[in-house]
Parts: structure tokens; sequence; C-alpha cells
């Protein structure tokens, strides 16, 4: 389990970067974080010509909480958890990175990283979906600015980025003076990958929710569920419209069978952990389908 | 095959040049081209734990890093956490506690407790458990490196120090 | 028996010698071994269940730079396998041999190996080798592998039974019980169809070898973490065709073994062929996915059961067919583990009545051999599992169904119809301390109440027997099991009277150098400080009949035990003539030889005497200069360990979710050397119960024939979060047969787990009827259950 051999390149700007990628196209892989790439390399799962190691790259970790908040892609998971910023703009990140991996994961993972990779299993593409983010991607040509749903679309372990584009920004609306949110997933230990997750975001006016956003994961890919937002919007926050949700996320979900578990288990917990999610969110817990 | 690097690596207070390829993962170079082979490897792909380290004072898995991503990094192994004979209280009670069998998590484990102590000075069983997940052990079911850091945080809060 | 003089160490939670290098990171493992010129191998291992090897071709990575050679099953003329050692009648023969003998029988069977300047380089090179395969149909199910037209796995076998072994139930008397008048005298028959989930020990630290072949000498030192050093060096000898005297095994520290380290590997072969072959040492260390697919595999069997019993809850017969899926061909022990299995499976009753037929079946997976537990594991899993369903079908609480079919404290020996002779325990004891430490009435009321606020709580008792201290030789012969069951001990007085312990045995993490400089520092009588233990060169130590493992510290103890009653007596013969004192007056005590009534005045230490049996000027007739003795002790018979398990966790029926509430361990070992290494014992074998009971489990694909389960994020292991704090309480019941009374209990903690997690949920959703039966019981598959229920 040693990697195959590549040549390395470490640029300390964004435009010596994105010349690297310009040059080496397809042939090269971006080295952010490492924590899911290198377990690739040594199983050499993956075996780009060369590597592009963006560690260097100061200028894309940072945290900018004026207006937006704006999230360079470097940012470490570590310092994405705990940032006042975020959890004061989006307290539902810092529930989610507490349980991404360990804290050695998180002390070299990245923010940007974890969305380029796009494990169906990771939390942050799921919840910034469900934050309705955006994302900046440069090349050599230029910059354009992706919606998550659109750099996510039905991939996964991939994105729509081009071979020769870097994520660069993560941008994130402010939140609703009234929205709330929910966070849960079901792995088998702590700190694995789920076999199922939530990330709900509630608006609600008064006892009426006006406005609902969910992103699951742990199915084939992450997704929002248009079926449980639908079933939230307009309805009164409660047991029967929560069921009614739960029961549009396992039709929406895009379930799968693994060594963990089967789909159909997939599809139940969804329904469970939406449930949940939701109680979160309306700031109470018990009712729920059980 | 990609030509050698140089690479400048700062462990355990003392700078050292090496030259490796850029495959080399740094547990690697760590191993054989230091020789501290007290980082051990169990998986190489960053589930149990074995060969953490700390890098400049944050634990990582040294089996994810490539050695040329640690130029000029300051590195903390097993090797450099003792005062010259004077353990560590964390390897004392380690010991004392009977924290550890076989041994070969056991570099990775003082680390990792090592890092939570200094994060969260007198942690309950359950924190140390929950910060601690991260590294495997398969000889001791876990319930006496619990005790073992708890012992360790109170003998370092008594010393005054936190790691 | 007993010994005179006051213990000072054993039973003293004394610290472990083995922790000062391991804490400061200077252990020596494997990996840290690197002689000067060392290359390194890499082996090339079947990505296929079933193939045939048509050819390979090695041309490219033979003129790869930096490759030194690359070894095929063309380079075996006039390698031998290795035996599988245990052979029971009726076993059909199959060996270990180092290469996929012209196909390929599970993923991860070695194909070729290369050897280069890096390990990096050898995997570069492992990228250049060329096989054709020619893909055949495969089989890793146990039930498929017997169906008519299944692929046959090992032609020569015929099909895939490999063997067929059947207890017929003897008793005490040397008749076999009448098992099908028991079942027709019954009241109630339960039936049971349980699946023992595929797991093993993944050792943190994984196999590896270095050897160094030594032209000048002509002699072979193989660095290997063998758990039983001298079997290995007497059978790789005997595969690469050289004299024993030849070979050399040197162990260093080991990162965890669990039973797996016991066996014979296919790399212990090809990395000391390779270096023959290049005259330089050869390194190999297995990484982890070479590790979960090439390391033997532990427990899978599929086990049918039927117990028939009365109204009143007696327990009159069982009868049982057990499947052991052994994966593509025998490993050393052969169906060892699922012979235990059939031994043990009447556990803690009187059952007069007992059948039970063990089947081992090849399928296209990873050979099943030794893991900590040895069937134990399996057959209280199944037992257990049996006497809560009789319970429940006969509407008697479950301790209450235990407590009336024990063996008594007064009936020991006890001739279990399984074959095994129980030497001691008292387990209605263990039993009652276990109900009382977990509070078991007032848990059962709790259970009530939370029930109605909608929380599943359940409580599952597990008892169990652990015959460890395996056993007189003569026995092993009547099993047919081709090793011995003794170990040897040499101890050596020095001429300043400190004592250096050679033992046959290995330390894996146990504590063993520690706890054997215990026995031997009490028995001589002096600081454990001069007390030295060599270990891990069988240059120096002793052969071993049967090796290192979780359980033989308590054979290798008596062999101290016994050598140094050999050294008193030579002290005290020599100690005589010194005083001038007739050897019947005079004594040993407390680490001096004296002339009794007269301590104080005619006295000397062990270093005077030790001094001059070195000078050997002035020796007693008949005896030899220099003071040591060397003792081989071949156990009178098992040792048993027992216990009581008890758990309770509650059951999140939304989500299969199990949580710990407690558990409670009752064990009773015997005499206990050091109480703070046995509790580490009970939780680590614990933690090997409890992962296989939840979590760990090799998955493999049917349609692909591919083990799923290949990394450490698809195979689960235990974290710190997924087990409980372990309450643990002991019973001693000295062994009334083993010197000091010791008993094995290195593997003990595994054996009830699996059975009293899975008591525990099936009690928890015993509303529901659903029945844990198969292990690991995941929160999918609990989750399946309930849903089936209408839960």
């Amino acid at each position: 389990m040693k990697p195959a051999v590549f040549d390395y390149s470490a640029p300390e700007s964004i435009a010596e970067a994105l010349g690297l990628l310009a040059e080496h196209g397809s042939g090269a892989k971006v080295l952010a974080g490492g924590q899911s790439l290198v377990p690739m390399l040594n199983f050499r799962l993956a075996r780009p010509a060369h590597l592009i190691d963006i560690n260097g790259v100061d200028s894309l970790s940072y945290i900018s909480a004026n207006g937006a908040l704006r999230i360079g892609s470097m940012t470490r998971l570590t310092a994405l958890g705990e940032s006042g910023d975020v959890a004061g703009a989006h307290p539902i990140i810092p529930a989610a990175v507490a349980q991404i991996g360990h804290r050695a994961i998180r002390n070299r993972g990245t923010i940007g990283g974890s969305l380029a990779h796009n494990d169906p299993a990771a939390e942050l593409p799921a919840v910034l979906m469900a934050l309705d983010a955006e994302v900046t991607a440069r090349s050599a040509d230029g910059e354009r600015v992706v919606g998550m749903q659109d750099l996510i679309e039905d991939r996964l372990f991939d994105t729509t980025l081009d071979d020769t584009e870097l994520l660069t920004e993560i941008r994130i609306p402010a939140a609703a003076a009234s929205s709330s949110f929910g966070f849960q997933e079901f792995a088998r230990r702590h700190g694995d990958f789920a076999l199922a997750g939530v990330a709900a975001v509630i608006t609600t006016d008064g006892s009426t929710i006006t406005h609902a956003a969910l992103g699951a994961f742990g199915g084939t890919h992450a997704t929002r569920l248009p079926t449980a937002e639908a079933a939230l919007v307009g309805a009164e926050t409660g047991d029967a419209a929560f069921a009614a949700a739960g029961a549009g996320a396992a039709a929406d979900f895009p379930s799968t069978s693994d060594v963990h578990g089967t789909a159909e288990y997939r599809s139940h917990l969804i329904n469970v952990l939406t449930v949940r999610a939701l109680n979160d969110a309306a700031g109470h817990t018990g009712g729920g389908n059980g | 095959m990609a030509e050698n690097m140089s690479v400048v690596l700062n462990v355990n207070g003392s700078g050292r040049s090496v030259s490796v390829e850029p495959r080399k993962t740094l547990a690697d170079a760590i191993r054989e081209d230091l020789g501290l082979t007290g980082t051990h490897l169990g998986c190489e792909h960053g589930v149990c734990g074995a060969c953490t380290i700390l890098l400049d004072g944050e634990v990582v898995r040294s089996c994810l890093m490539l050695a040329v991503q640690a130029d000029g990094a300051e590195i903390t192994t097993i090797e450099g956490i003792a005062d010259g004979d004077a353990l560590h209280p964390m390897q004392s009670a380690f010991s004392e506690y009977h924290g550890l069998q076989c041994g070969f998590c056991t570099p990775g484990m003082i680390l990792a407790g090592i890092d939570v102590v200094s994060r969260n000075p007198d942690p309950s069983p359950q924190e140390i458990r929950e910060e601690m997940g991260g590294n495997i052990c398969r000889c001791t079911g876990y319930q006496k490196i619990v005790e073992s850091v708890q012992a360790a945080a109170a003998a370092m809060s008594a010393e005054g120090g936190s790691a | 028996m007993t010994t005179t003089q006051e213990n000072r160490w054993i039973g003293v939670s004394a610290p472990r010698r083995e922790d000062a290098p391991l804490i400061r990171g200077r252990g020596r493992y494997i990996a840290d071994i690197e002689p000067a010129g060392t290359v390194h191998m890499a082996i090339l291992r079947s990505p296929y269940a079933h193939a045939r090897i048509n050819g390979i071709d090695t041309a490219a990575a033979e003129a790869m730079d930096g490759v030194h050679c690359v070894l095929t099953a063309a380079d075996l003329e006039g390698i031998g396998d290795f035996p599988t050692i245990w052979r029971l009648p009726g076993q059909k023969e199959c060996t270990t041999p180092a290469f996929a003998p012209g196909k390929a029988r599970y993923v991860g069977e070695p194909v070729a190996a290369v050897v280069a300047d890096s390990r990096y380089l050898a995997e570069d090179a492992l990228d250049l080798l060329d096989v054709d395969y020619e893909i055949l149909d495969h089989v890793v199910d146990v039930e498929a592998a017997l169906a008519d037209g299944a692929p046959v796995i090992n032609e020569d076998m015929g099909d895939n039974t490999i063997i067929e072994y059947t207890f017929p139930g003897i008793n005490a008397l040397g008749v076999a019980g009448d098992v099908e008048g028991a079942f027709e005298a019954a009241d109630e028959i339960v039936s049971g169809r349980f699946k023992v989930g595929r797991y093993s020990g993944v050792a943190l630290e994984t196999r590896g070898h270095v050897a160094e072949w030594d032209d000048l000498r002509q002699t072979l030192t193989l660095h290997s973490g063998s758990q039983v050093a001298s079997l290995l060096r007497t059978e790789l000898a005997a595969a690469l065709g050289i004299p024993e005297t030849s070979v050399r095994i040197l162990t260093p520290n080991i990162g965890g073994a669990f039973g797996n380290q016991w066996d014979r590997y296919p790399e212990d072969i090809l990395v000391s062929l390779a270096s023959m072959k290049l005259g330089r040492p050869v390194k190999w260390i297995e990484d982890r996915r070479e590790a979960l697919q090439a390391t033997v595999h532990g427990r899978e069997q599929l086990q049918e059961w039927q117990l028939a019993a009365s109204t009143d809850g007696k327990v009159l017969g069982l009868k049982g067919r057990v499947l052991s899926d052994q994966g593509a061909h025998l490993h050393s022990v052969g169906i060892g583990p699922a012979w235990v299995t059939g031994a043990a499976a009447v556990n803690q009753y009187k059952i007069a009545n007992y059948h039970c037929d063990v089947v081992g079946v090849a399928t296209n997976k990873t050979p099943n051999s030794t893991f900590r537990g040895f069937g134990g594991p399996e057959a209280m899993f199944g037992i257990e599992r049996m006497m809560d369903k009789t319970a429940r079908r006969l509407g008697i609480d479950p301790a209450e169904l235990r407590r009336r079919n024990m063996i008594q404290a007064d009936e020991f020996p006890y001739f279990s119809p399984g074959g095994a002779v129980y030497d001691s325990g008292n387990y209605p004891a263990a039993l009652e301390k276990a109900l009382e430490a977990v509070e078991y009435d007032k848990v059962r009321e709790e259970q009530q109440s939370l029930r109605d606020q909608g929380v599943y709580r359940g409580i599952g008792i597990a008892s169990y027997i652990h015959v460890s201290g395996f056993g007189p030789s003569a026995i092993l012969g009547i099993l047919d099991y081709y090793t011995g069951g003794y170990e040897g001990s040499t101890v050596k007085i020095d001429p300043h009277g400190r004592a250096t312990l050679y033992t046959g045995m290995i330390p894996m993490g146990q504590g063993t150098e520690t706890t054997l400089a215990q026995v031997a520092a009490d028995h001589l009588e002096i600081d454990i400080a001069n007390v030295r233990v060599v270990w891990g060169d069988t240059d120096q130590t002793p052969y071993t009949g049967f090796g290192s493992a979780g359980s033989r510290s308590n054979v290798a103890a008596v062999a101290v035990i016994k050598a140094i009653e050999e050294i008193k007596a030579k002290a005290v013969r020599i100690g005589a003539g010194l005083l001038e004192a007739d050897p019947d007056d005079v004594a040993y005590a407390d680490g001096r030889i004296s002339v009794k009534g007269a301590e104080e005045m005619r006295s000397l230490t062990l270093a005077d005497v030790a001094q001059q049996a070195y000078w050997a000027h002035k020796l007693p007739e008949g005896d030899q200069p220099t003071l040591e003795a060397t003792y081989v002790y071949d156990p009178a018979n098992f040792t048993t360990a027992c216990g009581t398990h008890v758990a309770v966790v509650d059951v999140d029926v939304d989500t299969g979710k199990i949580d710990w509430v407690k558990y409670v361990v009752v064990d009773d070992a015997g005499t206990i050397i050091n109480p703070l290494l046995v509790e580490g014992q009970i939780h680590g074998a614990l933690s090997n119960g409890l992962g296989g009971a939840m979590l760990e489990e090799f998955v493999y694909d049917e349609e692909s024939g591919q083990l799923l389960s290949s990394t450490l994020m698809d195979y689960l292991v235990p974290s710190f979060t997924d087990l409980p704090d372990f309450e643990i309480h002991h019973l001693v019941t000295p062994s009334p047969h083993t010197e000091g009374g010791f008993k094995g209990m290195g593997e003990a903690g595994c054996f009830p787990a699996a059975g009293a997690l899975a008591n525990a949920v099936t009690d928890a959703l015993s509303h529901l009827g659903v029945e844990a039966d198969q292990t690991p019981v995941t929160p999918s598959r609990l989750w399946s259950l309930i849903d089936q229920a209408g839960g």
C-alpha cells in the first residue's frame, strides 16, 4: 500500500496552481487536505501523473462573515468547526463538522477538498446544498460561480468541475431571521461515514413553515429532498407534517446497499432521521414516528 | 521514477534534511529516513491512528501526508515527548494504569491523549472516548486507556502544565 | 502441591516490565528491523475467488530497475507445503502451499512475489506482472457449497465436504446417551438456527518477517511474529528442505496476535526462499488490505440445534449440526475450532444425552483457522441462545433455567458428553454473583416501566466454560493433533544468585514476561528485579509443544515452578555440604539455605551457594557443576475457566441501534497471578467478542466472490465509543491438578460475549418476538428483523 509514482508541484499562489492545472489537465490531481486522496493513492486506486499540492496557497484559507459567509476552499475542518463567525451565521455547520471523522482528520481535511471529492456519504455537500451555497470555480480562463446542486448533480466521487478548474471559495447566503436547523446522521461508529443523514433548515412564520431545505447524504449521491420540502412548506410544524416529510424523504432518497446496510434500511433511516432532524429544528424532541 | 526532493523535517526539536521521492509518505520518511520507528503503521488509510504525530502542535495521521508536505514543519513523535529520562505524565499513566498491552497503538494513543488534555485539562470518560475515537486498540477494550488519560490529565494539572 | 512460602508477587498487580520501551516508542516490532542490505518483498494475490492460472509473464517485472527477483509457483521445485497438524479421522488431506497450486481458490491467495530495493518499487513491479487467469465458477456460501453441482474447490477431495465428524455423546461410564429417547420423552423441543459471523483478530500490527540467510554459516534466521516459534522452525525447515538445526526464529515485540499468528503461512516460506536465493536479508510486511484478505479468518459457522426439555425446565437432550465454513483449504489447525465447538456446546449444563455432527466445508474464501476463543465462543453463542429460547418457551426466567441445569460444585471432575473432563468450578455461585452485581431483579422491574415509556431494555445472561491449558500430550494424540501439549522452562541461577528464566512463551501483549517473573520470584523467594526472562529465540529457549496462546501461561508457569523445585533441592544439597549439616536438616526459605532451627547462625544466601556451584570445588556426589534446571511440563489435564456475563442494553427500534447500559463479568480463572493484567485480558477478550457480536464481519459478495470488507472502513473494529465500561468480579476456584492452581484465562472474555449481547437484544424485543440469531447483530440486520416482526 504505497503510492505509485507521480510528479509533484507545490504552488504558492492561485495563479500558479491554475497554470499547473491548465498544463496538466486530466493527468493532474489537486491535493487539498489529503484525507481521502492519500488513502486512494496508497491503495493505488488513484494514480495521477501529477499531483498539485495547494496546501501552500495561503490565500485559499479564510473565513469572511461580511454579509454572505465566504469560506476559502483550503479552510481546515477544525477551523471551520471552531469558527465563531460560522457558528453565528450557520450553526448547522459546526454541528455537521463535529460528525466528520476524528480530530486528526479534521485538522488536515478541508471544506473544498470535501466538496471536490464528493463522497456520497460525506456531510458537507448535503449541508451546503440545504444552505443554498455556491462555490467559485476558477481556471486560467476565468471564474464562474456554481450552485451546489449544479456542482454535485447526481455524481459521486466526482463533480461538474472541469479538469482545469480549481474550487476556490464557498459562499453561503445569510440565513433567514427565523430559520432553525436540525442535523441527524446514523453511522455504525462515531466518526464513520454515515449510512444516512439529513441536514434540515426550516423557516417558520409563527407555526407555519414558510421555507424548507433538506439535504441528504449516505445514498448514491448527495441530494436535496424536494418531496419532503414540498410536504413541509405551508404546513404547521408538528408530527403530521414531519411524518409526511419523512415519507417524502424516503421517496426522494437515492438509497443503496453495501456491507453496512441494505437500501431498504437506509430508506427507512432517512425517514426516521428526517423526522428527528425536523423535531430538532422545531426546537422540541419527542413525537416522531417511533 | 520522479526525482527525489530535499526536505527539512524538524522532528522533536532538531532539523534533519532528507532526500525523498515525492510519493513517500511522511510516516515512511519518519520511520525509514529518520529511523524513528516509534511511529507505527497499522492501516495506511487513515483509520487506525497508530501513525499519529503532532504537526505544528496538532494531531495528524502521518500515513495521510507526504513527506514533502512537511518541509519546514515542526513534528513531534512519541520519541520526543519525554524530558530526557523523565517520562511525560501520559507515558507514566499508560504504564501505571495498564493502558497498553501489545504496545503497537500506544505511541499514537499517547500523542492523542496529550492532544485531548491540551484542549480539555479535565476530560470526562465520555469526552475521552469521543475525542480519542480515531485511535484503534485491539488489546485493551479501551477502558484502561480512558483511565490512563484521566490519570495523566490529573497529573498534568497538578504539574501546572498541559502538554 | 501448594507452595509453602508466603506469596509476595503472585496475586500482586506488579507493573509490567514490558512497558518501558513501548511507552517511549522504543519497542522493536518486525517492521522496525532492517539489517544492512535488506531488500523488500511484495506479493501478488489473486483478485478472483476461483481462477485457473494458465501462465504468468514475469519478464517486464524482472527487467525493472531495482528488482532482484520474481518468484512464482515455478520456483517451488523441492519446496514443501505446510501441513495441517490436526488430522481427525476421516479428514481429507489438505495442506497450505506457498503459492496457489495451479489455480487460485480465494481472493488474496498468493500467486507471485517480487523482491526489490524498496516496498515502493516492489509494488511498482507487481503492476508489471501479467497473469493469464481463467475465471471459474465460485461458491462463497456454505450451504451452496454442499449443494449438488457446486463448483468443487479442491478437485482431489471430490467435493467440498472436507470432513464429517460425529460427537456421539459418550458419558462418564463410557456409553453414548440416548438422544432419541430424550427427544421422545421431551415436553418441549426447541429449535435454533444460528449464523456465527466470519471475523478475526485483525491485530493492529500486520504480519511480517525479515529472513536472513547466512551463506557463511548456512543458517536461516527468521525474525517473525509467530506465536509458536518452535513449530514454525520445525515446519519451515521441512518445507525448505534444510536441517532444522540451521533455522533460528527470533521474535521481537508482537503488535497483537489473537491466535492468528499461531498458524504457518505461505509468506513464511516465500520470504525465506527469497533470502536463500539472493543471499541477503529479505523483508515482507503485510499491508492492511493483505491482512484482511490473507491472514486467517475465524469463527464462521452455521449451527442447527434442537433441545429437548421437560416442562419443569430440565434439559433432557441436545443435538446439533455445525457446518464450519473453512474457506478454500484447511489451514494449520484443520477444523480444530469447529471440533471444539462440538466438544464444548453442552457448556455448564448437565445434559446427559448429546449428539453433534460437525462438517468442515470448503468455500472460495480465506481459510478459517486459529482465532482467540478457538470454537468456544461459537459454542457458547449457540447453547446460550438455546437456553434463552428454551426459557422463553417454558415461561421460566432465563437465570432460573440455567440454575436448574448447572453442574454443581461437588460434581467435579465432571465428564462432559462433549468429551472433556471439567476440572473444577462453581457455576451456580458465579451466576448468582453476576445476578447480584447487575441487580437482576431491579433491572427486570425497571425493564417493564421503561418499556411503557418506549425504551426497550434487554438483559442477556450467558454462562461459559473455557477448556484451556490444552493439554496432556497423550490426549492430543488421541485427537490426532500432531503436536505436544507441554511447555518447557529452563532456570539458571548465576554465580551472584540472580535468576534467568528461559521460556518458549512469547509475550504478545498479555504480560507473560512479567507474570512468569512473578512466579519465579515467589518460588525462588528472591526479589523480582533479580529475575530475567529470556524469550523469543529458538537458539536459547525451550521447545514448546503448543506454543504461545492467551491461555498458556498457566502451563508455562508450572514448568517454571517445577524447574525451580529442582534448583532449590540442589541448592539445599550444596548448602548442606557447606554448612556441614545433613541435607534433611537444611531448608530453602526466603532465598536462603539454612539449617532448620538455626536460621540466624547457620545460613547461606542463594548467591553463596550459587558461587560454590560454579566454582564446583566441593559439590555433593552426583551433582553437576552450576545451578540450573530444565523442566518440561506436560499437563495432567485441561483446566476449565468459567463464569457468567450479563449484558444490559437498550435497543432503538427505529434504527436498530444498540446502546450499552451495563456489562457485568464474573469469572473464575483459578489462582490469579497478576490481577491488573487479568483484568486487561478480560477487557481485551471481551472487546474481541463484542466486536464480532456487533461490528466485525468479513462479508463476501455472492455474485463476484469478492471480499467486500477489505479496508478498515468496511471491516469495522470497535472503537472507544462502541464498548461499555466493564464491571468485573472474580471467583477463585484453584485448579486442583496444576501446581499453583492457575487456569488459562487470556481468551475467556470473548466466550460468552456474543451470547450475552444477542440474548439482551432478543430480550429487549421480546414483545415483537425478534430473535438475534446471527452475528454480528448489525443495525441493518436488527431493523430488518424488527420490520418483519411488524415493529
